[in-house]
């Protein structure tokens, strides 16, 4: 069954752009409610930007409000409602997933400069996830196109720590734990500018997956790549360039902050727990229904949906279920 | 201090307040995580004859404020490993045991390996389809002679005492009761989730990946309590056996306990609620629930209950 509604079946001369702007709305009132979206909103991607192999941005317009609140390390579930045929199926593949805020930017292309200077400038706010090929649900995320539908409900779960003056951030990401490390970058230097060093190792498998090099190289003091099959940059995996950052001596205080599978994260937070750093780890589980209803996201004695996604690092690894492969 | 104990078949509980089914209880560290709460009871996934993996989500929404809208798929780790869970693990509250299955054999089945275990109750969760041919689009708990055959099976497979738990979404609940208690339930739980759908207008389709689903959440306590009510008042015309009712449907504050409880409830259970905040919520209603008892003079829960059915006695 091919239904109406799906991207598929619009007419020729459909207008996105105002698409878009009414689904934005819908989700400012949704928004406003209580600083959180409760059912999945659909709004149509506006942008597909290629990263690497497999590894694309989906751009959403959202909210200016929405964007302001985000805090690095929550998440929302994504969803895409229909499969490339237009058909939704039953069971259909597309099932929800968790997928970290990778970046924000304010579109101003077909904003008018001279009345967006008087009413104190406007544009499009775009929230970006970006979502590699690891899998059915995700591979048909990698594969969607201007237009389509992207329903989004969040942001959800816990947050990094507040970050001040004069400390000190080391950002250690493999893969697509690359996305909250951005944020966490962004969201440091939009606070503090140059008040704060950042130092990071982003490990990707190899090259050709190697994706936000640019984006982190901007925001970062320091950016080391590794890639396991020594493809491009150090050979190995991110733990080893970490000691030399943990033990660069750095006057007050030092956050670790990490993103990945889950056998990378471990000897990392490990690391930093031994060199005495405060850590804490974006936990990257599947979340079947990330409101604390189906219990199957536990870590230790605590729900990754609610009680994580950011998590201690001294206290995960006391975990027993911390650091195997989901 | 008001006595908020709660002793019925089974079940020795400090307070009335029991985790619902399906909520987050499925394996041992969550359920550890909500006995340490101040639920006075546990109630456990459904678990069926093998394990079940969850349906294609979004699973479970807030539609809109106080609506709850789920379809999980009954995802759960089957019989067998549940066993373990049963045997193996001291858990810090009571827990009952919810079942399911495709036919009365499955529900023997899996009834007969929770007892093994050392299960000290059952519910069983009588809203599933039934795998006979040509009741597909009805669940068993639709079906008065489906329950009667359930029930009776499970009833000559175990000794422990079994609760039926009994769908919202029939013509008159009192008939699937009395199909239960015949059959030799020794109690009643109530309401599982109403039948519900809810359409995005932009995606045009359903949001819920299952297309249909179930809705819980305070937006059905009133039809809860009106399916309570309607099983007391048939229990105090001598209808049906007099046995307790586990009560539930959109519970979020001590004073919606003290409502089913005086609708003849004796204990309830507590859903969805817990999406707004988690296992905090059973501490809070237990503390609303004591200090609302002893503001207006009850002593314990048998002193409160079923005061609100004499107003509606004249109606039967
Ligand atoms: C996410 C979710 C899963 C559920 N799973 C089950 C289940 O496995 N077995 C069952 O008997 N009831 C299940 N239910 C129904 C609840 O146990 C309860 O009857 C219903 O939600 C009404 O209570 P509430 O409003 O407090 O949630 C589920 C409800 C929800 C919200
Ligand atoms: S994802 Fe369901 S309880 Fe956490």
């Amino acid at each position: 069954m091919t239904l109406r509604a799906a991207p598929q079946n619009r007419p020729e001369d459909f207008d996105l752009a105002a698409l878009a702007d009414g689904c934005c709305e819908r989700l400012a009132a949704a928004y406003e409610v209580r600083g959180m979206i409760a059912p999945p909103i659909p709004l149509p991607v506006i942008e597909v930007q290629h990263e690497a192999e497999g590894v694309v941005t989906l751009w959403v317009q959202v909210p200016p409000e929405m964007v302001a609140d985000y805090n690095p390390g929550q998440y929302f579930m994504c969803w895409n409602p229909y499969d490339a045929t237009g058909s939704m199926g039953r069971p259909n593949y597309h099932s929800e997933k968790p997928y970290s805020v990778g970046d924000v930017k304010i579109d101003r292309s077909g904003v008018d400069e001279r009345i967006a200077a008087d009413t104190g400038g406007s544009g499009r706010t775009m929230l970006g996830f970006t979502v590699k090929d690891l899998g059915r649900q995700s591979g048909e995320l990698t594969r969607m196109a201007v237009g389509d539908w992207l329903a989004v409900r969040g942001p959800f779960g816990t947050s990094f720590p507040r970050m001040n003056s004069g400390d000190r951030l080391i950002l250690v990401s493999g893969g697509i734990g690359s996305t909250p490390m951005h944020m966490a970058a962004l969201d440091a230097r939009r606070k503090l500018g140059e008040r704060l060093r950042i130092d990071a190792i982003m490990g990707f498998r190899n090259a050709v997956e190697v994706h936000y090099i640019e984006r982190m190289d901007n925001l970062c003091d320091s950016l080391e790549i590794t890639t396991d099959d020594g493809s491009m940059g150090t050979s190995g995996f991110p733990t080893g360039p970490l000691p030399d950052l943990l033990s660069n001596g750095h006057e007050g205080r030092t956050v670790l902050l990490t993103c990945g599978p889950e056998p990378m994260m471990k000897p990392v937070l490990q690391m930093a727990v031994d060199a005495g750093v405060e850590c804490y780890a974006a936990m990257e589980r599947y979340l079947p229904c990330s409101v604390a209803m189906c219990g199957l996201c536990m870590v230790g004695d605590r729900l990754t949906c609610v009680d994580g996604p950011v998590m201690e690092g001294d206290w995960l690894l006391q975990q027993a279920d911390f650091g195997a492969a989901h | 201090m008001a006595d908020l104990g709660v002793e019925i078949p089974g079940l020795s509980m400090a307070n009335p307040l029991m985790l619902a089914s399906g909520i987050q209880g499925g394996n041992a560290a969550a359920l550890h995580r909500v006995a340490s709460s101040g639920a006075g009871g546990l109630v456990s996934k459904s678990i069926g004859p093998v394990p079940r993996e969850m349906y294609p989500g979004p699973v479970c929404v807030e539609a809109m404020d106080s609506v709850i809208l789920n379809a999980m798929g009954l995802p759960n780790p089957g019989a067998d490993k549940f066993a373990e869970v049963v045997r193996g693990e001291e858990f810090a509250k009571p827990m009952l045991v919810s079942i399911f299955g495709g036919d009365a054999e499955g529900y023997v089945e899996v009834a007969e390996k929770m007892a093994d275990a050392g299960a000290s109750c059952l519910e069983l969760n009588l809203s599933c389809p039934h795998a006979k041919p040509g009741s597909r689009s009805l669940i068993i708990g639709q079906q008065p002679e489906l329950i009667r055959e359930v029930v009776a099976a499970v009833r000559a497979a175990v000794d422990i005492p079994i609760y039926a738990k009994l769908s919202p979404n029939t013509t008159n609940i009192v008939v699937e009761a009395e199909a239960a208690l015949s059959a030799g339930a020794d109690g009643l739980a109530l309401i599982n989730t109403v039948s519900a759908i809810e359409v995005d207008p932009f995606a045009g389709r359903p949001i819920i990946g299952n297309l249909l689903c179930g809705m819980s959440g305070p937006a059905i306590r009133p039809i809860a309590q009106r399916k309570v009510a309607e099983i007391s008042l048939a229990m105090l015309r001598g209808e049906l056996p007099n046995v307790p009712i586990l009560a539930m449907g959109g519970i979020m504050t001590g004073l919606d306990v003290a409502r089913f409880i005086m609708l003849g409830a004796s204990a309830v259970q507590i859903g969805s609620a817990l999406i707004w905040d988690d296992v905090d919520v059973f501490q809070g209603i237990a503390d609303e629930l004591s200090s609302f008892m002893e503001q207006n003079g009850y002593d314990d829960l048998a002193s409160m209950r079923g005061i609100a059915l004499d107003s509606l006695e004249g109606l039967s």
